[in-house]
């Protein structure tokens, strides 16, 4: 039986004037992100969105597919067999196919080996927007791997246990975070001592063809500038980040992927069916104007434009592998203890 | 039924169409991107808008 309800009975005034007698100091509670910049409402919102036209959505996975085989290859350089692997932030589970591709061995003559997916045994792939996660849910890659889905309510606060998992990964959904040092932090407890986190984010420069373009035509139409294009972590932000989480043994990479487009409106469409839209909080309620579109165009094409009519778009990867600590680790040597030059091996002239 | 055709897709290829007006637009601002206020370029962007309005009454 429902328990009665006392709500529908109370008098309408008694809920809605309810006057805030009771003050205190503006603290900042534990816990909560001290910086807001992204509408995660918005993001899910996007994304399910994106997700709702599964076949222009699977055509806009280039990007998401490559950057998940470019981050899992990174798992054939640790040896070892991990029991439980998250994938943090999963999008359509594009790292969960990258693993059960036939691995590619660059040595022609034992092209047989098995696909990294034999290298776990069980890959939990999390994420918020459930139209995203179960995209793909009943396509053959499915079978090929021991994979478990589930829908995280919000990807800030991770609800699993401390030292549950072997490896961390994470494809491709970092930058929409907007507390990272937190979640590194919880990232790092919910790993094993001793255990791998592997992630691949946009950085710095990703995109600027476009934050520039629009920065310019915003400018000469309207006499202002609305954000557009996220603020992303820069590289040398990510090594302080791990480092303050805990991480040992870092290391951290870029990569530039570049891809040519028709036409900037081409571009937008691509990112939009990504579920990668514009979800800065401080961002213009509805599109952008049709008249700073128009003279996006213009100046892309003139910047930055190729010579056969397309333009560029730059991705920026930042790829990071830090280890949570863990007894019989390695650990890099004290300043100062090398015995060998390193000139003397490597040669190369003195500096003048 | 035919797929419908979204509306920023009509205005892609109506923008399309109008490259030459668009490429005399972004000279002007590439030529001194340093110093933009609004309606630097206004009369290159009304021909380029005029070019757009024309093309996509057509379409």
């Amino acid at each position: 039986m429902k328990p009665a309800k006392l709500r529908p009975f109370l008098p309408r005034p008694a809920i809605r004037q309810r006057i805030c007698l009771s003050r205190s100091y503006a603290v900042q509670a534990p816990g909560t992100p001290t910086l807001q910049v992204f509408n995660r409402n918005t993001k899910y919102l996007q994304k399910e969105r994106a997700a709702a036209n599964v076949e222009r959505s699977r055509k806009v996975d280039y990007l998401k597919d490559e950057v998940a085989m470019r981050l899992s290859e990174r798992l054939l350089d640790i040896d070892r067999h991990f029991n439980h692997v998250l994938d943090l932030g999963a999008n359509s589970c594009n790292i969960a196919r990258a693993l059960t591709l036939p691995d590619p061995d660059p040595d022609p003559s034992k092209t047989s080996s098995p696909p990294l997916s034999s290298r776990l045994s069980h890959l939990t792939a999390a994420e918020s927007s459930r139209g995203m996660l179960y995209r793909d849910a009943d396509l053959p890659f499915n079978k090929d791997i021991n994979l478990t889905r589930e829908v995280l309510d919000d990807e800030e606060r991770l609800p699993f246990e401390a030292n549950t998992f072997d490896a961390v990964l994470s494809s491709l959904s970092m930058h929409w975070i907007n507390d990272l040092p937190s979640l590194l932090a919880q990232i790092n407890n919910v790993l094993k001592p001793d255990a791998p986190f592997m992630g691949a984010m946009f950085g710095g420069d990703t995109l600027y063809e476009l934050r520039t373009s629009l920065q310019l035509a915003d400018m000469e139409r309207r006499g202002g500038v609305s954000p557009h294009v996220s603020p992303l972590a820069d590289v040398r932000d990510m090594g302080g980040l791990l480092q303050k989480a805990g991480f040992k043994m870092l290391t951290i990479d870029v990569d530039d992927i570049i891809v040519d487009y028709p036409d900037t409106l081409a571009l937008m469409q691509d990112l939009q069916a990504m579920g990668e839209s514009n979800a800065i909080l401080g961002r213009e309620a509805g599109a952008i104007k049709r008249d700073v579109l128009l003279a996006n165009e213009g100046i892309y094409r003139e910047f930055y434009g190729n010579e056969d009519g397309s333009i560029p778009a730059t991705f920026r990867m930042i790829y990071m592998i830090g280890w949570k600590e863990g007894p019989n680790q390695a650990k890099p040597l004290p300043r100062g203890s090398g015995q060998i030059n390193i000139t003397d091996i490597l040669g190369g002239g003195e500096v003048k | 039924m035919p797929s419908r055709t979204r509306p920023i897709e009509r205005f892609a290829q109506a923008v399309a169409k109008c490259s030459a007006e668009a490429s005399v637009y972004g000279k002007c601002i590439v030529a001194d991107y340093n110093s933009i206020h609004k309606d630097k370029c206004l009369t290159e962007f009304l021909r380029l808008k005029d070019c757009y309005l024309v093309v996509a009454k057509k379409s």
